[in-house]
């Protein structure tokens, strides 16, 4: 019985092809053992997800207006009418304190009407006839009675989405000019990289604006501002590394086959610089949302009724003290995204440099 | 005599030294080759040795078309390869490839073996100069793992989980990938142990009875030259100073710069080694890097002339195939 076994099992290892273990594969490896790594990614995929998800989640409207429900306060166990009533309640309660006296019939009728109202009254959302004062708002609302868990989501989408295309613009730019300069050398370079340092000169900041400026502000508007400015570094780092390994002996061995500068630049140069790529940017998508949320308090970003994180945390800083939660809850989950975010870019850093002295 | 498959003459390769910014100019030059002359028949192998910075590398990377050459001829196969066009030359890569010697500076790492063996295939398929199909590429990058000594197992795996023997290897299944005539091995031994150079030698001595290939060998190291090559050129500051059979170069050398070469090559036998007599040069090479008017040798040479000091001493034959560029054995 064994020995049937044995003849079907492989004699060893090498009788079979064998898996190569690429170095992105080990990387991957090396990602996996680190947990806070991990965690980030857990983290940013949940996020993505929950942006990405947005429209079939069962969330109220980001735009949708209630304006009985203003600044209603975030609870897990009383509906919109509970804290409605208790809010009307408790106003009339602290007027009528101060003028000490009793709640007069004419409020307690208002109070009579209000609870009536509760019970009974009805709006057509999205088609469907729904008892509005049943809705539960578990971050609150806003001053013009939005939900603000509808809203921190789909600011998310925006905020999120800012920090990708805009990573991904100015790498694109970043790595086809930098991938030139480093390649060619010479006069190309001379000029490619004096360009990046006089817009590095410039404050970048009053570039964005004054681009927003002139071409208005809509989202495509802010995308193309942020990529501008910040193809730069990628610029830099990609022509650096290009130069390090243009004159390496496999690249030689490529061109002494034949092969041409947009094979060598696009299989042999890039492939090679992809770890830092990766890692650079990874470390860079938070600099995008941070920009973008900057932008958005300034109020050159997005406009309303629109949402990101940054223009949620604007937003909010006027009443910060009797609605904190206006401000907590965007705030807090552009902080988690952004620890997430950059705990996944350390740990890629370490990944692809094993070598590498800055570990935790 | 057999015809030359390679024929170089009197090859100049100079790096520009250049100065300003935007505008620069060549203030100087750095003479890397200076006019150099060799032939390599088909099927033997030339050793060109000399030490670092004498220009071996150069003249290797020149003949393969890596660089411009400043001056001279390159001939293969009858054509001078520095006044092809870019077609007719892609043309003629195909025939003389390059073996390089840092196994693991030369694959790139994020290619499998099968996608480096093939590299050169896909090239000349891409570039409409072969016809060939996915699966026939495979089966010859298989062919070749086969043929320099690795299981076709490993077709999948990437340089870093192999040796560097094993990477040479790859190497020179790489360069033996378009079926080349002329294989320019640029010190492919000496970043190895010494088992695995022995094992490296072997394979390429058997590939050129194999496939008639015809070498020409770089190293620094005078026993592998003498175990490889059919001739022997020795290089001295961008010039070659002597050719010759390598049996006659090693038993009687002429020029004063071999005999100095060759005595600085210890001998793995105690009693003779402790007999030996050493030829110490004084000083060092001087810088590459200005027009030379005497012998490019005149600064150390322990037998220099008054006639070395304002002439240049051509290569010039002196005995069956033995050259010399040295006024001890002719007069200008």
């Amino acid at each position: 019985m064994i020995k049937e076994k044995s003849a079907v099992l492989p004699v060893n290892e090498f009788n079979q092809p064998d898996k190569g273990v690429s170095l992105t594969l080990d990387a991957w490896r090396r990602l996996k053992k680190n947990h806070m790594a991990m965690a980030g990614l857990v983290l940013v995929i949940f996020f993505i997800l929950i942006s990405v998800l947005a429209p079939v989640l069962p969330i109220y409207s980001y735009t949708e207006q209630v304006i009985d429900h203003q600044y209603l306060p975030p609870s897990l166990t009383k509906n919109a009418g509970q804290l409605y009533y208790e809010r009307t309640l408790g106003q009339m309660n602290a007027l009528a304190e101060k003028e000490k006296r009793d709640l007069n019939q004419e409020e307690l009728a208002a109070l009579e009407q209000i609870k009536y109202r509760i019970a009974n009254e009805t709006a057509v959302i999205n088609g469907k006839e729904v008892k509005v004062h049943e809705r539960r708002y578990l971050f609150g609302t806003d001053y013009l009675g939005r939900d603000m868990l509808a809203r921190v989501i789909y600011g998310g989408q925006i905020s999120i989405a800012i920090g990708f295309v805009g990573t991904i613009t100015s790498v694109l730019i970043g790595i086809v000019l930098g991938a030139i300069a480093g390649y060619l050398g010479g006069k190309v370079d001379y000029i490619i990289m004096r360009i990046v340092d006089v817009i590095y000169g410039l404050p970048y900041m009053m570039l964005v604006i004054i681009f927003m400026a002139i071409f208005g502000r809509n989202i495509i508007n802010l995308f193309v501002a942020l990529a501008v400015v910040s193809w730069l570094t990628v610029a830099r780092v990609v022509r650096g590394q290009i130069m390090s390994l243009k004159n390496s002996e496999f690249v030689e061995a490529a061109r002494s086959s034949g092969a041409s500068t947009t094979r060598i630049i696009f299989r042999h140069l890039l492939p090679n610089t992809l770890g830092v790529i990766i890692v650079f940017s990874t470390l860079r998508i938070p600099t995008f949302i941070m920009l973008e949320a900057f932008l958005s308090f300034l109020g050159l970003g997005i406009s309303a009724p629109l949402a990101s994180w940054g223009s949620l945390v604007g937003h909010a800083v006027d009443g910060m003290n009797l609605y904190p939660w206006r401000l907590f809850f965007p705030a807090a989950a552009m902080t988690l995204f952004l620890f997430g975010m950059n705990f996944l870019g350390d740990g890629l850093r370490d990944a692809f440099d094993p070598q590498g002295k800055n570990k935790f | 005599m057999s015809t030359a498959l390679l024929e170089v003459k009197n090859l100049k390769m100079h790096f520009p030294i250049e100065e300003g910014l935007l505008f620069k100019k060549q203030v100087g030059a750095i003479r890397a080759i200076d006019g150099i002359s060799f032939e390599i028949k088909a099927g033997e192998t030339l050793g060109l040795v000399g030490e670092s910075g004498c220009g071996k590398s150069t003249t290797a990377r020149t003949i393969a078309q890596l660089y411009k050459a400043t001056e001279g001829e390159i001939i293969f196969n009858g054509r001078d390869l520095a006044s092809l066009d870019s077609r007719e030359l892609l043309s003629e890569r195909k025939n003389i490839q390059m073996v390089f010697q840092d196994p693991y500076a030369s694959l790139n790492p994020r290619m499998t073996v099968t996608e480096i063996i093939a590299e050169p295939l896909i090239i000349f398929k891409n570039r409409g100069l072969m016809t060939i199909s996915k699966k026939e590429i495979t089966e010859r990058a298989e062919f070749l793992m086969e043929k320099v000594g690795l299981s076709s197992f490993f077709r999948n795996r990437y340089p870093h989980e192999f040796s560097g023997g094993q990477r040479q290897r790859i190497g020179i299944a790489r360069a033996l990938a378009l079926n080349p005539k002329l294989i320019l091995a640029d010190e492919p031994v000496s970043a190895l142990d010494v088992s695995i150079q022995a094992q490296i030698l072997n394979l390429l001595a058997d590939l050129q009875s194999e496939y008639n290939l015809t070498y020409l060998f770089i190293a620094h190291d005078l026993a592998v030259i003498e175990y490889i090559s059919t001739r022997v050129a020795v290089m001295y500051l961008g010039k070659i100073v002597e050719v010759s059979s390598s049996k006659v170069i090693y038993k009687k050398p002429l020029h004063p710069y071999t005999e100095a070469l060759l005595s600085a090559a210890p001998i793995p036998d105690p009693e003779i080694e402790k007999k030996r007599k050493r030829i110490v040069l004084s000083g060092d090479v001087p810088s590459p890097d200005r027009a030379r008017t005497g012998c490019y040798f005149y600064d150390r040479c322990p037998k220099k002339m008054e006639i070395c000091k304002n002439n240049i001493p051509e290569l010039t034959e002196t005995g069956e195939g033995h050259h010399v560029a040295c006024f001890l054995y002719f007069s200008p």
